[in-house]
């Protein structure tokens, strides 16, 4: 049993915590001190479970957590002494050797559609997307055509910035969903009995006319998955703009990998870019490192996409499809997130090479499940990517 | 502190629970094992009083929490089932429309009128179930179960702020009610995305990780009564091996209470690969998951 100085201890608490990055606020502390009296008399254990719901609000919290309660407390018990151990991560697949060639030239015949949807999605882009949209690439095209012919490889700062304007175009880009809330309309399937009736007293409560609802429509979700892996390098600064301008502004869940996932949504979220991309970059470890794309999305899919971020949502996926691991795997991968997702778009800057064939092991076992393949890899092409993302019947698979 | 001191657990609460050992053991009469830390957390949401938000993988036991707490308390378990578009008039209250014409059409059969009061009165009102956690008479608290919380809209989030921070609603036609025994709120999330900020603010936290097998066994032999010792000692051990393993979906305590019952319907007193193989639906939901248990043996899975 220990005698405590409540305040003092909360307060003291609380600076450790903050200092180990648990966001540990005045009256998170406040309410530590205040639970601690409840649970009198007060020995390690409480102090550790008291501490915990008070002052952790996310499981990522918790190893850092675990960390200080260990310092504060003394010696390194564990008080969660109940943990399985499903938590730990289970052993990665050993990496294969160099990407394979793999024979799946007609696929790209068969799903790829490389153009053929773009300039359908142009034609046939209805409702009032289409002013906006038009309008963004038609700046494009009159302020930037020597700009659009340049890879994104060699671009500089001005126009990087010209690159974060067009996507932020994203936001107009995003297909819509019938939701499941409904609103007012001159004509709709549902009858909105509230407003017929109070309409119905300027009538003497003859309801002549019958209010009606319809559902609404909301933007589906979108969710960037990007290669920053070492062969995808080039390209990494124009990609960030894109996923910058996508969480920003398109509310997009952004996640990037090499060897392993991180979620960016957070980072990148905020108003001012410049910094958004400075914490971004401080976060995932293994910017530039190999490439193993199959286990990035079974961790994707497993963590956050059969949770329901995937479901009906628009993915695009940024690589160049070089996978280290086995081909077999990111198709079947592929598979799964294709059961999910409402469309996959995958942005491959090496397909604009001359020559190019998705021929490399992972890419050809990837495409099969792609409702688009484009380069994006200058900025004409970057406006066909946003037409992919965006609905329209003929780019629309029909077998889902 | 800005904000004003709070009013505190009520009288009756601090004597049925006073302190966190009493809690547990009334959740133990009610057929729900909780550890020390799940134990402390609602002991503290109930008495300080703040609302809990619970994490877990699926299957942990997030709802049934809930539902134990108050068959412990002895007090109606007030379930709010969230879905996408959730909105007040499913959360909250709605007016019973066609009651409320087919009283103007009797009041005026009658040659009567019917007032704005009278149509805008409690006698019309559908009580969903937050409206119906803030009536509960007391004195123990009602039990309020926001299930699901990330699958309703962010905007459904801002909605419960005013029910979370003060325990009272507005509703327009008839004022504000304020629960005279505000109900203690537990909040469930499964993270397909992340709550607000501010929500989580006024909550108390906490994460529900998988039992021990020591606990596992004491859970599923508690809510399949007879089963015996070394058939939950033997699917307990398999189920920490599947969750430890590459399943997509890896089983919760549900799954392991399933499976026990399954077994114990089949007459099986220890469980082998031949048991196994005949009940693994119980256990394993996904097709890919069975077929990768079944490549790597279902002796490995069992143990034999």
């Amino acid at each position: 049993m220990l005698t405590l100085d409540l305040p003092a201890l909360a307060v003291a608490l609380s600076r450790r915590l903050h200092a180990a990055g648990v966001p540990a606020t005045p009256e998170r502390a406040a309410r530590f001190a205040e639970a601690l009296t409840l649970l009198a008399p007060v020995d390690g254990p409480r102090v550790y479970w008291a501490a915990r719901v008070t002052f952790v609000s996310s499981h990522e919290q918790l190893p850092a957590f675990d960390r200080v309660m260990a310092e504060v407390l003394g010696g390194d018990r564990d008080f969660a002494d109940t943990r399985g151990d499903s938590a730990a991560p289970p052993a990665p697949a050993a990496a294969g050797g160099p990407p394979a060639e793999g024979s799946g030239g007609e696929a790209l015949d068969a799903e790829g559609r490389p153009g053929g949807p773009v300039i359908a999605a142009i034609d046939a882009a209805a409702g009032p997307a289409q002013g906006p949209r038009r309008e963004a690439v038609l700046t494009m095209a009159s302020s930037a055509e020597r700009l659009g012919e340049r890879s994104f490889a060699a671009l500089t700062a001005e126009e990087l910035a010209e690159l974060r304007q067009l996507a932020r175009g994203l936001a107009v880009a995003r297909p819509v969903r019938r939701a499941r809330r409904t609103r007012r309309a001159s004509s709709g399937e549902h009858v909105d009995v509230r407003a017929t009736l109070r309409r119905s007293r300027r009538t003497s409560g003859e309801p002549v006319r019958l209010e009606r609802r319809r559902r609404r429509r909301r933007p589906r979700r979108l969710v960037f998955l990007c290669d920053v892996s070492g062969s995808m390098e080039p390209y990494t600064r124009a990609s960030l703009q894109l996923l910058q301008a996508a969480a920003g502004g398109a509310e997009a869940e952004v996640f990037v990998f090499a060897t392993r996932l991180t979620r960016l949504t957070r980072a990148l979220r905020g108003g001012d870019p410049d910094a958004a991309l400075a914490r971004a970059a401080a976060l995932p470890p293994d910017w530039s490192g190999g490439t193993r794309i199959a286990e990035a999305l079974r961790v994707f899919i497993d963590r956050h996409g059969r949770r329901g971020m995937a479901r009906g949502a628009v993915v695009v996926i940024l690589s160049d499809g070089w996978e280290r691991g086995e081909p077999a795997a990111l198709g079947h991968e592929m598979e799964r997130l294709a059961r999910l997702a409402h469309r996959i778009v995958w942005v491959n800057p090496r397909k604009a090479a001359p020559g190019f064939a998705p021929l490399t092991g992972g890419m050809a076992a990837a495409l099969p499940f792609c409702d688009a393949f484009l380069s994006g890899h200058n900025l004409s092409e970057f406006a066909a990517v946003l037409d992919a993302v965006g609905d329209s019947p003929t780019a629309r698979r029909t077998t889902r | 502190m800005s904000q004003p001191a709070r009013p505190g657990a009520s009288e009756a609460l601090r004597e049925r629970i006073p302190d966190a050992e009493t809690l547990v053991r009334l959740l133990d009469g009610s057929d729900y094992l909780a550890d020390e830390g799940l134990a402390t957390a609602l002991f503290i949401a109930l008495r300080l009083p703040q609302p809990l938000l619970l994490e877990g993988e699926a299957g942990v036991g997030k709802t049934e929490a809930a539902k134990a707490l108050a068959r412990a308390l002895g007090t109606p378990l007030v379930r709010l089932q969230c879905y996408e578009g959730i909105d007040a008039s499913e959360a909250l209250y709605e007016w019973n429309y066609p009651r409320q014409l087919l009283g103007i059409r009797l009041a005026e059969a009658r040659g009567g009128a019917l007032g704005e009061d009278e149509l805008f009165s409690e006698e019309f009102l559908v009580r969903r179930p937050l409206l119906a956690a803030l009536e509960h008479p007391g004195p123990l608290p009602a039990v309020l179960l926001v299930d699901e919380l990330d699958r309703a809209d962010d905007d459904f989030e801002a909605f419960l702020f005013e029910l979370l921070a003060e325990s009272s609603v507005t509703i327009p036609e008839l004022g504000t009610i304020t629960a005279r025994f505000p109900p203690a709120v537990v909040l469930t999330s499964n993270r397909t995305r992340e709550l607000h900020d501010a929500l989580k603010r006024r909550c108390l936290y906490h994460w529900i990780d998988y039992p021990s097998p020591e606990r596992e066994v004491e859970i599923v032999r508690r809510r399949v009564p007879g089963t015996a010792q070394e058939l939950a000692v033997d699917v307990a051990a398999a189920v920490q091996r599947l969750r430890a393993g590459d399943v997509q979906k890896p089983p919760g305590i549900a799954e392991a209470i399933d499976w026990v019952a399954a077994l114990a319907l089949l007459g099986v007193t220890r469980l082998d690969a031949a048991a196994a193989d005949r009940t693994l639906g119980t256990v394993l939901k996904h097709r890919e998951d069975q077929e990768l248990v079944r490549a790597g043996g279902l002796e490995a899975l069992t143990g034999g």
